[in-house]
């Protein structure tokens, strides 16, 4: 008897480690992290149109069908990206996500009060170098601090009526993420 | 022998617990509270996430709305606890939170959007027809209705997106907060 109740002891403890080894283990071994998706659908340093949610539709998963979203996938190891865009009237929000999907910084329209996105996303090294000495045409640029050398932006604007699609298509094709500088 | 048999027991057991438990809590959004039918998924942002919202994100490759952004809201079920089906026809009433925009929007057991001729798959805050006090009603319905009306895929269960943007209740849950009540219609 208290052989067996020693082993359903063990058996549990080791049930314990693997959940745990496997729960932290998962973001690590994932074949469908949203890093790959986005890089499925949208290029490197480039802003590509995500396809509006519909039947069939190939896009990311978890998307507002009331959104219509552009992204861009990023990296930091050629130096700072900077991510502008006109915006539209109405809703907006960019948010930006780190290599595993998780949301780090955003931006909405209220928080902006309708002025063009103007941001430069830069690694903590990079932030370090551009306190030393900050460029003239960064002064009016908000800097974000960026855990890791990748990640993704994601920007979309609610689309209300079809008399605004054309500005709305607008603002996102002006959207543009590319090393500082360039 | 009798030993080698115990090992490869407790093996299996704690192998075979592990991984279902883990499966278990990785597979389905975490709920953060219940308002009526409604279940509000917690927002995530890199610095707070926990293990298993982290390991679902980077299993499913979905988007989750930021800390800042919103909110979102699911329900599974009408104000009775009966499962939403494709079958039925639902009514939405009520108040909702205070947020600056919110959307409403319907997908099936796969999670995919209905297909439906009127090219909609979503409501606004924005577009909907409230009476002269501010309130409304929304029917969740495979025909067109009168009034606002949103299509929903023909059969199966399905699923109600509520997504507040810009509210306060993103940072801390108000206990009085009300959101539409889910009434089940007609069921074909």
């Amino acid at each position: 008897m208290m052989r067996t109740l020693a082993w359903l002891v063990g058996a549990l403890l080791l049930a314990g480690i693997v959940h745990i080894v496997t729960v932290l283990g998962v973001p690590s071994f994932a074949v469908a992290d949203p890093w790959r998706e986005v890089g499925a659908i949208a290029g490197d340093g480039v802003f590509t149109r995500l396809p509006r949610v519909a039947p069939g539709a190939r896009t990311l998963p978890g998307l507002d069908p009331a959104m219509t979203h552009t992204a861009c996938r990023f990296s930091l190891d050629k130096g700072p990206v900077r991510i502008r865009a006109e915006v539209a009237d109405g809703y907006w929000s960019l948010s930006l996500h780190d290599r595993r999907g998780m949301w780090v910084w955003g931006v909405d329209n209220r928080a902006a009060e309708q002025k063009p996105i103007d941001i430069l996303v830069a690694s903590h090294v990079q932030v370090a170098q551009l306190r030393e000495s900050l460029p003239d045409e960064y002064e009016d640029v908000v800097i974000v601090d960026w855990p890791g050398s990748e990640g993704f932006a994601l920007y979309k604007i609610l689309v209300p009526a079809k008399s605004r699609e054309a500005e709305v298509e607008a603002a996102l094709a002006s959207a543009r993420c590319s090393p500082a500088g360039s | 022998m009798r030993f080698l048999v115990e090992l490869f027991a407790t093996l299996l057991i704690a192998l075979a617990l592990g991984l279902s438990s883990a499966w278990y809590m990785v597979a389905a959004p975490r709920i953060g509270y219940g308002v009526g039918a409604w279940k509000a998924v917690p927002a995530v942002s890199a610095e707070t996430a926990d293990p298993y919202t982290r390991a679902r994100v980077a299993r499913t490759g979905e988007i989750v709305l930021g800390a800042g952004e919103g909110l979102v809201f699911i329900a599974e079920a009408d104000d009775e606890g009966r499962g939403l089906e494709g079958a039925c026809d639902y009514r939405l009433s009520g108040g909702t939170p205070t947020a600056r925009l919110w959307t409403l929007s319907v997908v099936d057991d796969a999670g995919e959007p209905p297909a439906s001729l009127a090219g909609r798959t979503a409501l606004t805050s924005r577009e909907i027809l409230r009476d002269a006090d501010g309130r409304f009603e929304i029917t969740v319905a495979t025909t067109a209705r009168p009034g606002n009306w949103l299509p929903s895929p023909p059969k199966g269960p399905l699923k109600l997106f509520f997504r507040l943007y810009d509210t306060p209740l993103a940072l801390s849950p108000d206990p009085n907060m009300r959101m539409p009540r889910i009434t089940r219609g007609a069921c074909r």
